[in-house]
């Protein structure tokens, strides 16, 4: 539909080629940090940067593209937008593995069953909103995919306030334990939300073309 | 493969002592923005059972009868309807719809370690559409 919709040209054909490639790298970056809390091995979370990197060079090859004239103008801005809103998912995930690295690990294993179901949620997002973008551009029904994302969303917020509930009780005497658990679980659940938006956004897209 | 009840069950589970007062019980409902607690044994003779909105509503308030005197051993709803953490989503279903139950508490030997709710099978369905 949005090929069709927009001329189905080469150049638009590239970008969103592109920008799937660069959803599937962001899903890779989930299934990595998952890995990562699994094995709690501190090297796996170097995979992080390595997609993020790889990642950034396709964001930018998507701006150029559509910089060459790929899309109509009013629809350039939607794409733009949507690939940056992604972006931020992947600052989260670096700060998520780059906090765990100097996480006490003992005060990790308190939560890490609570860290792990994050950790899939935020995958099964991945997954779902790559879904959404073909969706989008297949004209499917966007709005379940939408609709399953703001669920899972809603999961995550319930089990951040359950880690922080258990937080709160415990004694932590250094403050940079205390800073890097905080800045953690903040980074981690922050993907969630990103998720969400980047999926509303696209559901505007969609909207925006009927 | 049909997917495991413990992979979509709620792990957080909201307990009330079996002598404590149907308004005890009414304040951690509000509190916790839930709909049911687990009632505790009163002693190792005793069974767990179940107190829901449900319960409140048609046992003491449609009757006015006073949640301050009430105790919650007499309206709690017993025995627990409960599977193996094992179970489908399917047998749960199967279970709930027998007995018309909103809830089915999960086991994993002798203890309770979950419960699942309607509404956590219904995102289990919208979220498994939506991954398809």
């Amino acid at each position: 539909m949005l090929e069709k919709l927009l001329g189905g040209g080469k150049l638009e054909k590239k970008v969103l080629d592109t920008t799937k490639k660069y959803l599937q790298i962001l899903r890779s970056a989930m299934e990595c940090l998952k890995n990562v809390f699994l094995t709690e091995n501190i090297e796996g979370t170097y995979c992080i940067d390595a997609l993020e990197r790889e990642a950034d060079s396709l964001r930018r090859e998507i701006i150029s593209i559509i910089y060459e004239g790929a899309f109509l103008p009013y629809i350039r801005p939607n794409i733009c937008n949507f690939i940056e809103i992604t972006e931020k998912a992947f600052d989260a995930l670096k700060t998520c593995a780059f906090e765990f690295r100097y996480l006490n690990k003992d005060l990790f294993q308190k939560i890490k069953e609570d860290v792990l179901r994050i950790a899939n949620i935020n995958l099964d997002m991945s997954e779902i909103l790559i879904k959404a973008f073909s969706a989008l551009i297949e004209k499917n029904n966007i709005r379940e995919k939408n609709l399953a994302i703001r669920i899972y969303e809603k999961r995550v917020d319930e089990i951040k306030s359950d880690i922080a509930d258990k937080i709160r009780k415990w004694e932590i005497t250094n403050f940079w334990d205390g800073k890097n658990i905080s800045e953690f679980i903040e980074a981690l659940t922050k993907i969630s939300d990103i998720i969400e938006d980047a999926s509303d956004y696209l559901y505007i897209i969609d909207l925006s073309l009927k | 493969m049909a997917k495991k009840i413990y992979e979509i069950m709620n792990t957080k589970l909201e307990t009330i002592p079996a002598d404590a007062t149907v308004y005890e019980a009414i304040e951690k409902l509000i509190d916790k923005r839930i709909r049911s607690l687990l009632v505790l044994p009163k002693d190792e003779k005793d069974r767990p059972g179940v107190v829901t909105v449900r319960n409140i509503i048609f046992k003491v308030l449609a009757k006015n009868l006073d949640p301050h005197k009430v105790k919650i051993s007499e309206i709690s709803s017993k025995p627990l309807i409960t599977v193996s953490k094992e179970a489908t989503v399917e047998d749960v279903l199967a279970l709930m719809e027998k007995y018309n139950i909103a809830r089915v508490f999960i086991k994993e030997g002798d203890e309770i370690v979950g419960v699942v709710s309607f509404f956590d099978i219904m995102a289990h369905i919208l979220i498994e559409r939506a991954k398809s």
